[in-house]
């Protein structure tokens, strides 16, 4: 376990040299949000509430959405991949340490850098130029917490599992890429998943996408109250399992097929 | 002129012979990069159900303002990907930059060569289907002016969106990095040009009217061709400006280019 956190730790440290990158992340993240406050205002015109969810909500929504973007690697995430094609992952293999945590303890470091750096600000720029709402209780503090914690694992098996594509193609990148675009539509990042007719939300609900950004967003907005968060939180806890042990077969059967050319 | 013409098509020519040798990633790559562009449309259009309208706007008049940024983008995307600023800043700090300096040749000519990517011809389908829907759903009343100018618009789109990414890789000249910054002017750009402009706050507007003319780029043409009244009350020349204003875009660009070549100096690698 210290290894792993030894790990996280530099791979967080890492993550702080890039500031130019993280200012100049900050302001598109932002002026995104300012697009996307102003065409869910206008979509409300005069009403105020759709679907259980008030404009103020929408408006969080937006900055919510915005400030995960980071932390949760919604836009792009090819690391595993490219070091399959480079060959590190022979290296990476050979670690005192599995290659699924390996990789995992990474990832937690950039999460919690991403979180500091850009979920924070965008967050503290929202209050001040837009009407938003907090969460109220403390235990919506707390299912806010572990909610997170639990979107990041499985935002972490998804992604992985998708760059595990590398070992069977050439060219894995569209597959990836794919990948992506499913998070990117299905988790209710574009727009909150009540704002979708009922079937196509049951749809969404079959895979693990929602649970990554929906669930965080409906217990910060106060949608999810008692028991349905209780709910919420277990059937992340089953995306976990389920797609940690996905992630292990898959590996080891890629790991099978695995040539490295020796330079 | 004719040489550089030439050399630009040979260039060209072997990215497509390259891109096309596997043949399945490459299919999926532009399967899944239209899908992109068809998905955001696909939920758009689930939302208006339940909302029907945006700012006086319904679905196929939307749908005509996205699908037409969508297929020039993608346009753009294609035959300027040597200048998109995420890639183009790689390129310069590699010092592949300096390579093409010391070639006999045109150096915009040979940076616009250097990168051609076939599969946007995905997402150029897809913004091409959402316009074809579009057309379908909304009634236009087509007049013989109206089909002459939508070419000009197009073309004035495709301007427009170059000279971005070329402003975008002059900047890299001194940043050395991929501007994520430069997104909100593209990716800001056609996002913000896919919905009505009354949708935004003052600042936002005026920015994108005198500073980056982009509302005349669709807005302005969209209102004269589905026949809206403008909110604003422009002068009514102001619907016939998206040629100008790409061009004018394209131009300045260009002219800021020649000054970062100028002032480039190289990272020694």
């Amino acid at each position: 376990m210290r290894l792993f956190f030894e790990l996280a730790r530099r791979s967080f440290q890492r993550q702080l040299t890039y500031r130019a990158a993280t200012i100049a992340g900050l302001v598109t993240n932002f002026f995104f949000g300012v697009l996307r406050v102003a065409v869910l205002t206008a979509f409300y015109g005069v009403q105020a509430e759709v679907n259980g969810l008030s404009l103020q909500g929408a408006i969080t929504f937006t900055g919510l959405t915005q400030a995960i973007i980071g932390y949760l690697s919604l836009f792009g995430w090819y690391e595993v991949m490219n070091s399959i094609y480079t060959g590190a992952v022979a290296t990476d293999l050979l670690k005192p340490m599995g290659y699924y945590r390996f990789w995992m303890a990474q990832d937690l470091g950039r999460a919690v850098a991403q979180l500091v750096m850009r979920a924070l600000p965008i967050m503290l720029a929202y209050a001040i130029f837009f009407p938003i709402t907090w969460p109220k209780s403390v235990g919506q503090w707390l299912a806010l917490v572990v909610a997170m914690a639990l979107a990041w694992m499985i935002s972490f098996s998804v992604r992985f599992l998708a760059n595990l594509a590398g070992f069977w193609t050439p060219n894995a990148l569209g597959f990836v890429r794919f990948a992506f675009i499913l998070m990117y539509f299905l988790t209710g990042f574009l727009m909150p998943l009540r704002f979708f007719p009922d079937w196509f939300v049951r749809l969404c609900n079959l895979t693990p996408f929602p649970y990554i950004i929906n669930t965080v967003v409906e217990i910060f907005l106060g949608v999810l109250t008692g028991p349905q968060i209780v709910v919420a939180l277990l059937s992340q806890l089953g995306w976990v399992v389920i797609l940690g042990v996905a992630c292990q077969l898959i590996l080891r059967a890629g790991v099978r097929r695995l040539v490295i050319q020796g330079g | 002129m004719r040489h550089g013409l030439m050399l630009y098509f040979r260039l060209v020519g072997v990215q497509i012979r390259s891109q096309m040798q596997y043949r399945i990633p490459f299919l999926v790559e532009m399967a899944s990069t239209g899908l992109i562009t068809f998905a955001s449309f696909a939920t758009l259009a689930l939302v208006f159900q339940r909302f029907e309208h945006i700012a006086g706007w319904n679905l196929g008049e939307v749908a005509f303002l996205y699908g037409m940024v969508e297929t020039s983008f993608g346009v753009m995307d294609m035959l300027f990907s040597g200048f998109d600023p995420q890639n183009f800043g790689r390129q310069t700090r590699l010092g592949r930059f300096d390579q093409l300096m010391l070639r006999p040749v045109n150096l915009t000519v040979q940076v616009l060569g250097s990168e051609f990517i076939l599969r946007r011809l995905g997402r150029i389908a897809q913004g091409t289907l959402v316009l074809v829907i579009a057309l379908n759903w909304v009634d236009i009343h087509w007049t013989l002016a109206k089909l002459c100018y939508l070419p000009f618009v197009f073309i004035g789109q495709i301007c427009f969106f170059g000279g971005l990414f070329i402003i975008g890789a002059t900047i890299s000249f001194w940043t050395l990095e991929s501007i994520e910054f430069m997104n909100v002017f593209t990716y800001g750009g056609t996002e913000m040009m896919s919905y009505p402009a009354t949708i935004y706050q003052d600042w936002l507007r005026k920015f994108f009217t005198y500073i980056l003319p982009a509302v005349f780029i669709n807005y302005y043409p969209a209102l004269f061709i589905l026949d809206k009244p403008d909110p604003f009350h422009m002068p009514a020349f102001a619907s016939y400006l998206a040629p100008a204003a790409g061009f004018g875009v394209l131009a300045a660009a260009l002219a800021f280019w020649r000054f970062g070549i100028q002032h480039y100096q190289s990272t020694g690698t």
